[in-house]
């Protein structure tokens, strides 16, 4: 750490040099490090507070609880509602993180949750995110694949208004396809936003809370 | 609301310097942010100072200097500070960055996410060895 005396205002300047966005990289990649050595494929789920992120997870983890030892981090600013909702769908382990006013996991918050893993039998790790379709497209937690849930109740131009969450997404799940008509959705529009905002990138159709689309969701991941 | 975690960081990252530097009032800050980090200055001031008040430094100055993107380009092999199509909301502008030699949208980034602390002012008037 150098110095500069600034004598004049009584004070002196001291050079830090910290970048912030480099260290949130440098602890997403050790995240990513203990994923590789552990043998685990990590999942990042995002989306809005009622996208359907929970109901998606249940539905993999209720699918891949046979075949594989499958983990659950999820993220709240408050409760354990979500970890609840889980819980009994076959999971070897359901970690809840409260971010109290946080509005995002971070790569460090999911390092302290990684603790308490299990050291062997988990194969599979689902992290929900926080709800919010914003500030957690600015942290990368280490995952093998962000998967952005977007729900039908959202709006027709969800993806146009929120581009920096599907610019850092690999997988796009339109949820809620069922109630579509009712809440006025037309569905083709989010998916021609998507091909402005990330062309290319794959959308799944589901209604996760009658498990439609669900195992479509698993084949994209290459988990089924 | 991203800001807060980042002004948290932004504090702890300046008390731990000015600590082993035997501690002290900060006076001001200066931050480097990239153009890319969408970071709202006004809400980033907002809770460096407070969080700086609650810990013994009222009325920190805050300086940001903003980093803008770099990209390289995938076509034509470009390199620089890219550039955005007029009237694009700063919400769009990690998709909508291109280009500034040729125009494609195919591109790198290789800058604009720098979230640095560069340096920290502390008083050292009245300290006197007191450890502050």
């Amino acid at each position: 750490m150098r110095l500069f005396e600034t004598t004049d205002r009584g004070s002196v300047e001291i050079e830090i040099g910290e970048d912030l966005q480099a260290r949130h990289e440098e602890l997403a990649e050790r995240n990513r490090q203990l994923f590789g050595e552990r043998g685990i494929r990590a999942f990042d789920i995002t989306g809005s507070v009622g996208a359907g992120k929970t109901s998606l997870i249940a539905g993999m983890v209720e699918r891949l609880s046979g075949k594989h030892g499958v983990a659950v981090i999820a993220g709240d600013v408050a409760t354990t509602r979500d970890a609840e909702r889980v819980a009994g769908k076959g999971a070897k382990k359901v970690l809840q993180i409260n971010t109290g006013g946080m509005c995002h996991l971070d790569a460090s918050l999911v390092a302290r949750a990684l603790e308490q893993l299990p050291e062997t039998g988990i194969d599979v790790l689902f992290i929900e995110n926080v709800g919010n379709l914003i500030c957690p497209s600015f942290f990368s937690l280490g995952v093998e694949a962000r998967i952005a849930v977007v729900s039908a109740s959202e709006g027709s131009h969800v993806i146009e208004k929120h581009p920096a969450m599907f610019e850092s997404a690999d997988l796009v799940v339109l949820n809620k396809t069922d109630i579509a008509e009712a809440v006025n959705m037309d569905l083709d529009q989010p998916i021609a936003d998507l091909e402005t905002v990330r062309p290319g990138l794959r959308v799944v159709k589901t209604n996760c809370l009658a498990g439609e689309g669900v195992d479509e969701v698993l084949r994209a991941l290459s988990l089924a | 609301m991203h800001e807060y975690s980042i002004a948290l960081e932004v504090w702890e990252s300046v008390a731990a310097a000015a600590g082993k530097h035997g501690g002290g009032r900060v006076r001001s800050i200066k931050l480097e942010v990239g153009a890319l980090n969408l970071i709202e200055d006004e809400q980033l001031r907002f809770w460096v100072v407070a969080l700086a008040e609650g810990d013994g430094s009222p009325g920190v100055e805050l300086e940001i200097t903003h980093v803008p993107a770099r990209v390289t380009c995938k076509s034509c092999g470009g390199e620089g500070e890219g550039r955005v199509p007029e009237g694009t909301l700063p919400y769009f502008v990690i998709g909508a960055v291109r280009c500034s030699e040729c125009g494609s949208q195919e591109v790198e980034l290789s800058g604009g996410r720098e979230l640095k602390v560069v340096t920290a002012e502390i008083e050292t008037e009245g300290r006197n060895g007191s450890g502050g």
